[in-house]
């Protein structure tokens, strides 16, 4: 058993005395209570007069309050067009409805099932039926659901800030149109990723109506480089599946390819199917990562190293050379090589079933890992190259091509926003002013629909029609959930219509459809088409993979030429909740924390450790406080708040992508961050998201910003005299594979002992009926995040705001703690998913004076909240801190109306944004605790539905929210009482299974799975310096 | 003689059998109940034993059929729409011309049968849409089995009419049925004058003794005296205290009653009533409240519910067609030309029964799992006129229903997994399991 010291923050690692102060404390900062008082109040003492004075007040005030009349309410039933010809919809207020849909982005796909609820989208969950994400989803698609109310989106097409009519915006684009293509002008249509059929066959309509038109397609977050190597290395210009289930080895340079690259939702699902040991079969895949920013995907790995990016060619050079035995180019990558050499061994000893990926885009990059790849056999073993993906298309060179382009005449932006984030922004902004017609298919005013003449607005996906191919072999569909909100059409539709077709959305994806559904059965008499659309895919996908590389003329095309680093370097990086930006005014999003340096609402200036001391960046006494900095690169600068990423290379600075949007793009995404997009340049025929020649500097400022790992800190777990200090080793456990190997309970010996010694004063109850459990599985969690979005969504978790982020009052019922160990500048990273543990033997409930909230027979830490009054002293009492008091009224939930006068976030408080909320959880209003309810919504419903069966409940039947929404499925939920349940053998069959503070007896519901390294030392970096001191 | 002409199993028989015997024994039957018409259920008839689980099986089936397909416009005994169901095998020769009547009864009518034409006429030419899509076997199930087996209900009812539900309903809602407001003042008022000519009698009693004292001694006695003599300490406590806890009791039950609408009546845009549905015309709750078995909700039926019936019902016994010209209007129909004219419109209804956001309640739950009747919670709704809140709503009424109330255990396989509550039952150690035993009295059963 491990004695590791565990950090989350550099007070923390310090542990500074400000820091351990506020750590014992339930909220770490005095509260500003005189901030909301008068002086004279302040002042004076209350007097016996002034107590009864407002006793008085308060007594009238009731008195008037509870004798106003009873509100009368409403029943309004459906109303139903009664024609005969009309068919009355089968609709049964009050039971959900789930059709089958796509969540599609440009980089990442998935099958999901839409929940509606009196027709009204809800949420989101994962189609477990479809085979490349099989139930799994990103915090992206869970939040989509919130976009489809955003009080943003344009209601109705504009000219030049006006609003017309859609016959008025078809006639005068499509004379335009017109009059430029036969006087032979050049027309663009510029894209972002699109692989929806039904586009494509719009573009063809329209290309044929009017000929002169050029088809652009790029990506923010550009990928060409891979496709490019690919027409090299395989002959055509194609991004392969990686089976990364195949792989006994895989090395990822530079490639968070479980969180930002291409495909994550099917990577993170493969990858994880090889990365959790059993009793049963102890084995696991090793995993290398050379990185320069800290990803999930490194933090995810056995072995790190950190380089710069300008090392990354020559390390790989060095990794062919030792592979190869010959000499591609002489590098001196120094005490990498021995990094190296240790990967080359274990990959010629897994020639065949290993993986070598980078995410640089860098075309000589990515032909040296297809290279490497060729070299060991990998292709058509681990790499499928016949199921090409069509995700992230973007033609980087085009793009450039057509920004220097001056002949355009006309440039219809479908879903592209090139003003924002393309290398090009100045360029686009001329060419979109200076062209004779410009249209924008946002739907909303963003930073490029900003200048053109018309906007005509896209409908949301939730409300459109569409044929889908992510994958050759693989069509899935959409299906609109809801009637459009708004005066808003589809932009396939509106391409069509702009070349005088009228065919519908329904039609025209039908019509792009029908030939997929030709061998697809028929189910309930439904037609072929209705039956695909009710599964929502047509698959015909071989899981044995194929394609051969043609190594030689891969190395032929390699330029070894080594970059020259020019001193500090930046990396600018794909954020994990937000992506490329393109869904950043989503708030669910935006106050995510990022899984690494877990800050929100913000992007921020990612420093090393020794870095950042350097550079007089030290622990700060308030929380959620840290200073400034300025970032220069080719003359641009960037300031902006400095956070500290432990691992991350030296002199490398990163940056995350997506934020700073201007005031169109919505009321959240306005002011959150500074825009990274300029830093990115064009090199060498692809877009680099590394530049050097950059400047730092701290400044001498400091800013307040929603960094929540500061706050909810766990306790150590003893200082008692006689008593070994523990440095939260009791929190996260963890063992190497060898030792698991020996023994199932490999990290986890000391819980036997634990075990014996415990006992209780409290009387023990019968557990008579079920008794809900959970397992969270330390090994399968990376970290992404998607549980947290599915469970604000799902139980109606306010947004609460920059401000009260940046106060320590976050509200996720459920946050993932993100925990460092070893040298802190490279250290371990461990991801611990933590909701309310369901303690038999709860601190919360018997210190509540109300009796708010009581323990069940089934084991769930009840709250009710009309019957809290707000003490907060379960807050205080419990030991994980997750418990979460509303300051505010953030969702509209009071009676009386919201008096938030103290707060700026106001996301929630309108009727269209509050259509999202889930009208079988109750929503909370100012002055209640809240905590994860193991989402006794789900629970209760699905023992309804099995008593109205007459049969007993079904392990797995219940699913938490969190539970769904993961891709890598570590959660795992159930009735430990039904010995056949999943979670009964997790409890008490495996030996990785613990309880936090199991020693301290209150019986936590949910477990953890030690986390187990395939490393060959053990993992085992005690930090001795705080230990002494203690000592 | 007794014939058992609704028998299905001698029915079959007989329409199966070429046996010659058989067949002039139905033509006597047949002519010696058609002049009767009325039929008398006879009690000892086999086939609506339910505890053969064939029979109950059927009965089931035809229940199922009956509210799904019939009971719009049919009920089982007396006219609603169309003709009751207990007397429909008497107006048909045979069982098959039956059965092609309820398929296609406008193929019958059309193909001019005789007897088909004067039923449709007999019923004020109210067209029965067909149901091609029920089988010979249902229509059986719904016509015999299950309409028998309603008739022996009824008939086993008679003897003891209502006896059992007005006690179910006096101690379910028993918060209810307690204090009458006005009585309870009446009787205070009653009280206070009393005291008041108490006091009054006392004083001149005192005075006329004080008088009579007087002129006796011939001396004054002292004024303050009398005050003192009336009103003493003790009698002065006594007051206060009284008062105290008068005002006190009533405070403390006023304000728990703060926010509860128990008698709750409110006029609704159509005065419909549910006496007459539910009540004299016996349509089945769940015809409107459709979601009642299915969802929390049970629903308040849109408007297309009314038209199913009040296509053909254009006039009402009490407010003759005023009421039904507001359906009318709301569902955009036109009785003249017999078509959806207009567009529908939305009917406002006001809610009667209000619960806070932050309960869940679930009518599934309910009426499917538990076999709640509806009239527990809701009260005698098919004797409204008007509907009102019948019960208090209140979490004290939730929670003794919850203690009081036997879950619906043994026959509910959900339930297997409470082992211990079967081995006592089995032990003879319980006798039955309420929704408390299995913690449906917890926070979180309804507060999530």
């Amino acid at each position: 058993m491990s004695n590791n010291k565990y950090w989350q923050s550099l007070e923390q690692f310090e542990e500074t005395p400000e820091f351990k102060e506020q750590a014992n404390k339930e909220f770490i900062e005095e509260l500003p209570v005189f901030d909301y008082v008068d002086d004279a109040t302040k002042v004076e003492s209350t007097g016996r007069r002034d107590f009864l004075k407002m006793m008085g007040i308060s007594f009238s005030a009731a008195a008037i309050v509870s004798s106003c009349k009873i509100p009368v309410n409403k029943a309004v039933p459906y109303v139903f067009n009664l024609d005969q010809s009309s068919r009355i919809p089968e609709l049964m207020p009050g039971v959900a409805d789930y059709f089958a849909s796509s969540y599609a982005e440009g980089g990442d796909f998935m099958s999901v099932l839409v929940k509606t609820r009196e027709n009204r989208p809800i949420k989101i969950e994962g189609n477990t039926a479809a085979p490349l994400s099989k139930g799994g989803t990103t915090g992206r698609a869970q939040a989509s659901v919130l976009g489809l109310y955003d009080i943003t989106r344009l209601t109705q097409p504009k000219k030049k800030g006006d609003s017309i009519t859609w016959e008025q915006a078809d006639t005068e684009i499509a004379n335009k149109l017109a009059s430029i293509a036969t006087s032979g002008g050049k027309i663009v249509v510029l894209t972002n990723t699109n692989y929806s059929l039904a586009t494509k066959k719009a573009l063809e309509v329209f290309k044929a109506k009017y000929p002169t038109t050029e088809v652009v397609t790029y990506d923010p977050i550009s990928l060409y480089a891979i496709r490019k190597a690919n027409q090299t290395t395989l002959g055509s210009a194609i991004i392969p599946t990686y089976l990364f289930d195949k792989a006994q080895v895989i090395a990822g340079f530079n490639c968070d390819f479980l969180g930002a690259w291409v495909n994550t939702t099917e990577n993170a699902r493969r990858y994880i199917t090889n990365r959790v040991p059993s009793k049963e079969n102890p084995n696991m895949s090793r995993h290398y990562q050379f990185q320069s920013n800290v990803t999930i995907t490194g933090s995810k790995a056995d072995y790190k190293y950190a380089i710069k990016p300008s090392q990354e060619k020559a390390v790989l050079i060095a990794l062919y050379n030792k592979l190869a035995g010959t000499t591609l180019a002489s590098v001196n990558i120094g005490e990498l090589q021995a990094g190296v050499d240790k990967l080359a061994a274990e990959l010629l000893a897994n020639k065949g079933a290993s993986i070598v990926v980078s995410g640089t885009n860098n075309v000589d990059i990515q032909l040296l890992t297809n290279a490497i790849n060729g070299l060991l056999g990998n292709y058509g073993s681990t790499i499928d190259t016949t199921a090409a993906l069509n995700l992230k298309q973007g033609n980087d060179e085009a793009l450039k091509a057509l920004s220097d382009d001056t002949s355009v005449k006309a440039i219809l932006l479908v879903g592209a926003n090139p003003v924002y984030d393309s290398a090009f922004s100045e360029k686009f902004k001329n060419i979109i002013s200076k062209a004779e017609l410009s249209v924008s298919f946002a739907d909303r005013v963003d930073e490029s629909a900003e200048l053109v003449q018309y906007i005509t607005p896209d409908s949301h996906y939730l409300e459109s029609w569409d044929v889908l191919e992510p994958k050759k072999g693989f069509i899935a569909f959409v299906q609109p959930t809801i009637n459009p909100l708004f005066d808003t059409r589809q932009a396939a539709v509106s391409l069509i219509e702009f070349a005088g077709d009228t065919t519908t959305a329904h039609d025209l994806a039908q019509s792009v459809g029908l030939p997929f559904t030709t061998n697809f059965p028929t189910l309930l008499g439904n037609t072929a088409w209705e039956s695909a659309l009710q599964a929502g895919f047509v698959a015909s996908l071989n899981e044995v993979a194929t394609g051969a590389a043609n190594v030689s003329a891969t190395i032929a095309a390699i330029n070894t030429t080594l970059p020259t680093s020019k001193g500090l370097e930046l990396v600018v990086f794909e954020s994990i909740p937000l992506g490329d930006g393109k869904y950043s005014n989503n708030p669910y999003l935006l106050e995510m924390p990022d899984p690494i340096t877990r800050v929100s609402w913000d992007n921020y200036i990612a420093l090393p450790y020794t870095f950042a001391i350097n550079n007089g960046i030290q622990a700060m006494s308030q929380a959620s406080t840290v200073k400034t900095a300025k970032v220069t690169v080719n003359g641009k600068e960037i300031i902006l708040p400095v956070v500290i990423s432990y691992g991350q290379a030296q002199d490398t600075i990163a940056i995350a992508l997506g934020f700073g949007r201007s005031e169109g793009v919505g009321q959240a995404a306005f002011g959150a961050g500074e825009n990274a997009y300029p830093l990115i340049k064009f090199d060498n025929g692809t877009i680099s998201y590394a530049v050097d020649g950059v400047t730092y500097e701290t400044l001498n400022e400091t800013r307040k910003i929603g960094l929540s790992q500061r706050y909810h800190t766990l306790q150590e777990d003893s200082n008692l005299p006689g008593r070994p200090r523990r440095y939260r080793s009791n929190i996260v456990k963890e063992a190497n594979l060898t030792d698991y190997r020996k023994s199932d309970s490999a990290g986890n010996e000391d819980r036997a002992s634990i075990k014996e010694h415990l006992t209780t004063l409290y009387k023990s109850y019968d557990s008579l009926g079920h008794h809900w459990s959970m397992a969270v599985d330390l090994n399968a969690c990376i970290g992404c995040g998607a549980c947290v979005i599915s469970c604000n969504v799902e139980n109606n978790i306010p947004v609460i705001g920059r401000k009260e982020m940046s106060n320590t009052r976050s509200m996720h019922w459920m946050r993932i703690d993100r925990y460092y160990s070893g040298d802190p500048d490279n250290p371990d990273v461990a991801f611990q998913p933590l909701m309310c543990q369901h303690c038999d033997n709860a601190p919360c409930e018997n210190v509540c004076p109300v009796n708010a909230t009581s323990h069940s027979s089934e084991g769930l830490n009840q709250m009710a909240y009309n019957r809290c009054i707000g003490t907060k002293y379960c807050a205080n009492n419990c030991p994980f801190k997750v418990r979460k008091f509303n300051w505010y009224d953030y969702q509209g939930g009071d009676a009386f109306g919201a008096w938030n006068d103290h707060t700026d976030a106001t996301y929630m408080l309108n009727d269209l944004t509050r259509m999202v909320l889930n009208p079988d959880v109750t929503v909370r209003s100012r002055g209640v605790m809240e905590k994860c309810t193991f989402c006794v919504q789900r629970i209760q419903s699905a023992k309804l539905t099995a008593k109205s069966d007459g049969r007993k409940l079904k392990d797995g039947e219940i699913q938490t929210a969190c539970q769904t929404a993961c891709p890598t499925g570590a959660i795992t939920f159930g009735d430990r009482n039904d010995k056949n349940s999943e979670i009964h053998h997790i409890f008490y069959d495996s030996g990785r299974n613990y309880h936090l503070y199991e020693e301290q007896h209150f019986l936590p519901n949910v477990g953890y799975q030690v986390k187990i390294r395939n490393t060959d030392e053990k993992p085992n970096f005690t930090f001795i310096g705080a230990l002494e001191e203690k000592a | 003689m007794r014939v058992y002409f609704c028998s299905v199993k001698s029915k079959i028989a007989m329409s199966n059998c070429r046996n010659g015997f058989k067949i002039i024994f139905l033509l006597f039957a047949l002519a010696s109940i058609l002049p009767f018409k009325a039929y008398a259920y006879n009690p000892t008839e086999s086939f609506d034993d339910l505890s053969n689980p064939d029979i109950a099986a059927r009965v089931e089936e035809g229940k199922k059929l009956f509210k799904a397909n019939c009971a719009a416009c049919h009920k089982v005994e007396g006219k609603l729409l169309g003709p009751g169901l207990a007397d429909i095998w008497t107006l048909w020769e045979t069982q098959e011309r039956l059965i092609k009547w309820v398929h296609n009864s406008q193929e019958m009518i059309n193909s001019g049968d005789a007897q088909a034409v004067k039923l449709f006429n007999e019923n004020n030419k109210l067209v029965m849409p067909p149901f091609p899509q029920l089988s010979n076997e249902q229509v059986v199930s719904i016509l015999e089995y299950y309409v028998q087996a309603e008739q022996k209900k009824l008939f086993d009812a008679k003897p003891a009419a209502g006896g059992a539900t007005a006690q179910k309903d006096a101690t379910i809602g028993g918060e209810a049925a307690g204090d009458s407001t006005p009585n309870k003042w009446i009787l205070i008022t009653i009280i206070g004058v009393l005291a008041i000519v108490a006091i009054t009698l006392y004083s001149v009693t005192s005075k006329l003794d004080r008088l009579v004292q007087e002129k006796a001694t011939g001396e004054i006695a002292e004024e303050g005296s009398i005050a003192s003599k009336i009103l003493n300490k003790k009698l002065l406590g006594a007051i206060v205290i009284l008062g105290i806890v008068f005002l006190g009791y009533n405070i403390v039950r006023g304000a728990i009653d703060l926010g509860r609408s128990q008698g709750y009546a409110p006029e609704q845009p159509i005065k419909f009533s549910h006496a007459l549905h539910a009540g004299q015309n016996k349509i089945d709750c769940q015809y409107c409240h459709s979601g009642a078995e299915k969802s929390r909700h049970a629903v308040i039926p849109s408007v297309a519910v009314c038209m199913n019936c009040h296509k053909y019902v254009q006039e009402g016994p009490k407010f003759g067609n005023k009421e039904i010209a507001k359906i009318y209007e709301y569902s955009g129909w036109d009785p003249e030309s017999s078509t959806f004219k207009n567009a529908p419109k939305p009917i406002q209804w006001v809610k009667v029964h209000n619960l806070p956001d932050y309960v869940y309640f679930n009518h599934s739950q309910h009426v499917k799992v538990g076999g709640i009747e509806c009239q527990t919670c809701h009260g005698n709704v098919q004797e409204m006129e008007v509907v009102q809140q019948f019960a208090p709503l209140s979490m004290g009424w939730c929670i003794n229903c919850h203690r009081q109330t036997d879950v619906q255990f043994a026959n509910n396989d959900y339930y297997s997994i409470f082992e211990k509550y079967h081995d006592e039952i089995k032990k003879g150690e319980r006798s039955g399991v309420t929704v408390n035993d299995i913690g449906g009295t917890e926070c979180a059963k309804c507060h999530y």
